[in-house]
């Protein structure tokens, strides 16, 4: 639905890295006696609640609210450069083998499910079983894929531990774990056949029998996702009570482990089907925290002048990228992406676009300017910054043979030039950006114009279908720098890992929509950016920083994406009913305010 | 020999002289009347000369974003600074060319469906007719929901044909039933009497009869249209351009935030207000045109 959305989504799918051994936070201690009262917020992955969904975490229509009834097994911090920080989720503690081939869970000890049956570690088991029936970056049953777990082994009723297929290892593999849901086994032990690890032991194989347990495991995803329990068993800190279309209701569980902490006795989740609802809610005061939203300025005013309204900022791995299709001319020419870059006042654009959301990017580097500044240290300072430059933009354009005829710039044969950007109808703010920037194009003598398209669905499929010459396109999706750099040289330029080798499909093919060459000339020498990319898989400590260095200089003289403006974390929170929000630059704020609550943090007002 | 010719061409001048008197005599009578010719003739002007008046493209001023209204900005500036009522203006020629064209393809098609099963009846009327039952089935917003999936509508005279061709069943239906009470009278009868051919019955007898209906139905199409098209493209699924007037209220509202702090709220009222006036007009003027064509409301 809306930008928000798109972006917490992208974040979850966002999987992550390192190597270090790690044990988790102890939760924070809070005084008891400061319970009770209702929490009101919203849930920034769910748009428009469905009374009949599931109480289902993989269904995203379903009733399940990250933090509050659905669990993972713990929550990232996604901190700025270490992707391997977690808070303390189903596991209290975890070790994680110095090399990466292994991660071992320790459960809550007593911890219970909201219906008194303990949390265990077949529990854990179990839904690891149903995590791959969807597939994800740990658990995936194509033979080869980088980062899957090769065995799950129960060690004892509260301890777990996951061991990587060191054939073809990730660093993304920890993270691929931490973030699975764990949902208790006997409430949905029917969705799995019994022999369900045979028939994954059997899928890891080759041949004709392999292919056909693969098929039975993946036939299992609708069932998963169908899956409807009669009533919420969470070990969450809240579960489920009841819902209309207006609001879902959620009470304390009292059998969660640290519910002597829980601030709120019961938490209301409101509807939503647009941002200007969530703008409307917070000039109420009604909530007591909203997730990132993208506001215009002036409501923005209104919103904080609401008593107990409070702004809280932190840093948010995502940046947004004007990306090119190189396979389409003019844009096979860096120069006349170079040019465009030049013409483009990025601080203008944020200005019109996202003013509370964003700030204008330094350059363009594919990273978040926060981190770049961590990872590049002075080396940030001397890439090209491609400030306002008529001139050098002229320049650029003259180099790839363009022409200016009657103050319009024409193409190499003559022929006009439309520059046309594509953007998701329902994203206002990029709908803003892409007309600031086709206004300044235009100044300069490019006839360029915005095209929209009805949703964003749609945009990602046409754009992948590489329909578009130029599209909107999030980028520095941290803080793994595999995962930052796949947005620029993965997938969608060609370079796919398959089987643990590298492959690059030609453009048009396999989801190449960039259209990028194999290989680009950087500080003139030739650079094959999506096998650098492609190392951040493996490599860590000086190697990883140097790989880094190097491709985020290939990212600003080669500029598959012209960088606009890095997203700001703006939360609201209301402090008239509730006390503990996090603080800005909190890491926190990159999690559902449910992980503040249920590490004891928020606290009714006394 | 040639006197009675120029007699009946003299006539024929004089009918139409009388006509546009009678039509003078009629706005006259309730300034009301006036005032909808006005708003109509207004509207019809800046469509077609509006857009010479701004220079292309439009200035911005980025300093003063969402500004309010003064006499520089008389509806305030958009999200990039530029006049609200220069977006009005040149946006304007998109609206109502597509609503004229579809005005027109409705009113032509429906009327000559109608008249036509409705004169000739049996097998041409049963075909006609479920035909059109078959188009007033199909739900018209949803259709246009999935044809702007595959169909940008750039040009205003793609967005009038798919919406006039989408329009013109109430009409043809309408028409038919007209037509069907009508070709039962005696000066119809007598037509056929004299073996005149179904064109000239059609287009000469019956057609002036229709008339009225025929051209409120089409003034009546023309905010039908405005409606529709700035509706798609309040839901944002037509492409996008800064000045169409949906595209103002979709950004407004979801971008500016005019539904929750007055800085967007002009930007939001321009639009509104236009489509206001027009239709506020178009009401007025069909209110004479009522009385044009209906010699029973003729107060002489």
């Amino acid at each position: 639905m809306k930008r928000l959305a798109a972006v917490a989504a992208l974040l979850g799918l966002a999987a992550v890295t390192a190597c270090s051994g790690s044990t988790g936070d102890k939760p924070a201690a809070g005084g008891s006696g400061s319970g009770g009262g209702l929490y009101t917020t919203i849930d920034g992955l769910k748009p428009g609640l469905d009374v009949n969904g599931p109480i289902n975490p993989w269904n995203p229509k379903g009733n399940a609210f990250l933090g509050f009834n659905a669990m993972r097994i713990a929550w990232s911090k996604n901190h700025l450069t270490d992707p391997n920080q977690f808070y303390p989720g189903i596991a209290a503690s975890w070790e994680i083998a110095p090399d990466n081939s292994s991660i071992t869970l320790h459960l809550h000890p007593g911890n219970k499910w909201s219906d008194g049956k303990p949390v265990t570690a077949e529990d854990v088991k179990f839904s690891i079983a149903l995590a791959y029936t969807q597939g994800s970056t740990a658990f995936a049953i194509d033979p080869g894929a980088a980062g899957a777990a090769s065995e799950v082994e129960v060690v004892d009723e509260k301890t777990v531990k996951i061991t990587q297929d060191m054939d073809n290892p990730s660093v993304t593999f920890v993270r691929g774990v931490m973030d699975s849901y764990i949902v208790p086994q006997h409430v949905w032990g029917s969705v799995l056949p019994a022999d369900f690890w045979d028939k994954l032991k059997a899928a890891r194989g080759e041949g004709a029998e392999a292919e056909k347990a693969r098929e039975e495991i993946t036939a299992l995803s609708e069932k998963v996702l169908a899956f409807a329990p009669p009533k919420d068993v969470s070990a969450g800190p809240f579960t489920l009570e009841r819902m209309n279309p207006s609001e879902a209701l959620l009470v304390k569980n009292k059998n969660f482990y640290n519910a002597a902490n829980v601030g709120p006795d019961q938490v209301k989740m409101l509807n939503y089907t647009g941002n200007e609802q969530i703008w409307n809610y917070l000039i109420a005061g009604k909530l007591d925290n909203a997730p990132f939203t993208a506001v215009p300025a002036d409501v923005m005013k209104r919103i904080t002048t609401t008593q107990g309204n409070g702004v809280v900022k932190g840093y948010s791995p995502v940046s947004l990228g004007m990306a090119f299709n190189q396979s389409k001319k003019p844009y096979d020419n860096v120069h006349v992406r170079r040019g465009l870059a030049y013409l483009i006042n990025r601080d203008e654009v944020t200005k019109i676009a996202s003013p509370e959301g964003g700030t204008p990017a330094v350059t363009t580097t594919g990273i978040h300017q926060k981190p770049a500044a961590e990872w590049l240290g002075a080396d940030l300072a001397a890439l090209e910054p491609y400030k306002l430059d008529v001139a050098k933009a002229e320049e650029e354009f003259k180099e790839a043979g363009l022409k200016k005829e009657g103050g319009k710039w024409t193409l190499p044969d003559g022929t006009p030039w439309k520059f046309t950007v594509n953007v998701p109808a329902p994203f206002s703010d990029w709908i803003s950006g892409a007309k600031a920037v086709t206004s300044q194009l235009t100044a300069a003598g490019i006839d360029a114009e915005v095209v929209t398209t009805a949703d964003y669905p749609l945009y990602l499929k046409e754009l992948a279908e590489g329909k578009y010459d130029v599209g909107f396109w999030l980028i520095a999706l941290g803080p793994a720098p595999y995962n930052i750099y796949q947005r620029l040289y993965g997938v969608s330029n060609g370079w796919s890992i398959l089987g643990g080798k590298l492959k690059h499909a030609e453009p048009g093919k396999n989801g190449n929509w960039m259209g990028g060459p194999e290989t680009i000339e950087v500080d003139g020498a030739k650079v094959n950016p999506g096998e650098l990319t492609a190392k951040l898989n493996s490599a860590s400590g000086d190697e990883q920083k140097k790989i880094i260095g190097q491709l985020a200089k290939a990212a600003n003289q080669d500029l598959p994406v012209v960088q606009l403006w890095d997203y700001v974390n703006t939360q609201f929170v209301n402090t008239n009913r509730f006390t503990g929000f996090p603080e800005n630059d909190s890491d926190l704020l990159r999690q559902p305010s449910g992980v503040w609550i249920q590490l004891g943090m928020v606290k009714k007002k006394q | 020999m040639t006197a009675p010719v120029i007699a009946a061409g003299g006539g024929r001048a004089a009918l139409r002289r009388n006509f546009w008197r009678g039509v003078w005599r009629v706005l006259k009578r309730k300034p009301s009347r006036m005032v909808g010719m006005v708003i109509v003739l207004g509207f019809a002007f800046m469509g077609v000369f509006g857009p010479m008046f701004y220079p292309d493209p439009l200035p911005r001023d980025t300093a003063a974003l969402y500004a309010p209204p003064s006499w520089e900005h008389p509806f305030g500036t958009d999200f990039e600074g530029t006049d609200v009522l220069a977006l009005l203006v040149t946006g304007s020629r998109y609206v109502l060319l597509t609503a004229l064209v579809t005005a027109v393809i409705t009113v032509v098609v429906g009327a000559a469906i109608g008249l036509f099963a409705g004169f000739r009846r049996g097998r041409w009327d049963t075909v006609l007719m479920r035909i059109t039952d078959m188009k007033l089935t199909i739900p018209g917003l949803p259709l246009l929901l999935v044809l702007s999936t595959i169909w940008k509508f750039t040009s205003a005279l793609e967005m009038g044909l798919v919406l006039g061709l989408l329009g013109w069943g109430g009409v043809a239906r309408a028409v038919r039933s007209q037509t069907l009470s009508l070709r039962e009278r005696g000066f119809i009868e007598a037509a056929r009497g004299l073996g005149l051919s179904t064109t000239h019955i059609i287009g000469r007898e019956l057609l002036p009869s229709m008339a009225p209906f025929v051209a409120m139905n089409m003034l009546i199409a023309v905010t039908g249209a405005v409606y529709a098209q700035v509706g798609l493209f309040f839901l944002g699924v037509l492409p996008f351009e800064a000045n169409n007037w949906g595209v103002m209220l979709n950004l407004a509202v979801f971008g500016g935030g005019a539904m929750s702090s007055p800085a967007a709220l002009p930007y939001l009222m321009a639009p509104l207000l236009a489509i206001l006036l027009l239709t506020l007009g178009i009401v007025l003027v069909v209110d004479a045109m009522d009385e044009i064509f209906n010699p029973r409301l003729r107060e002489e």
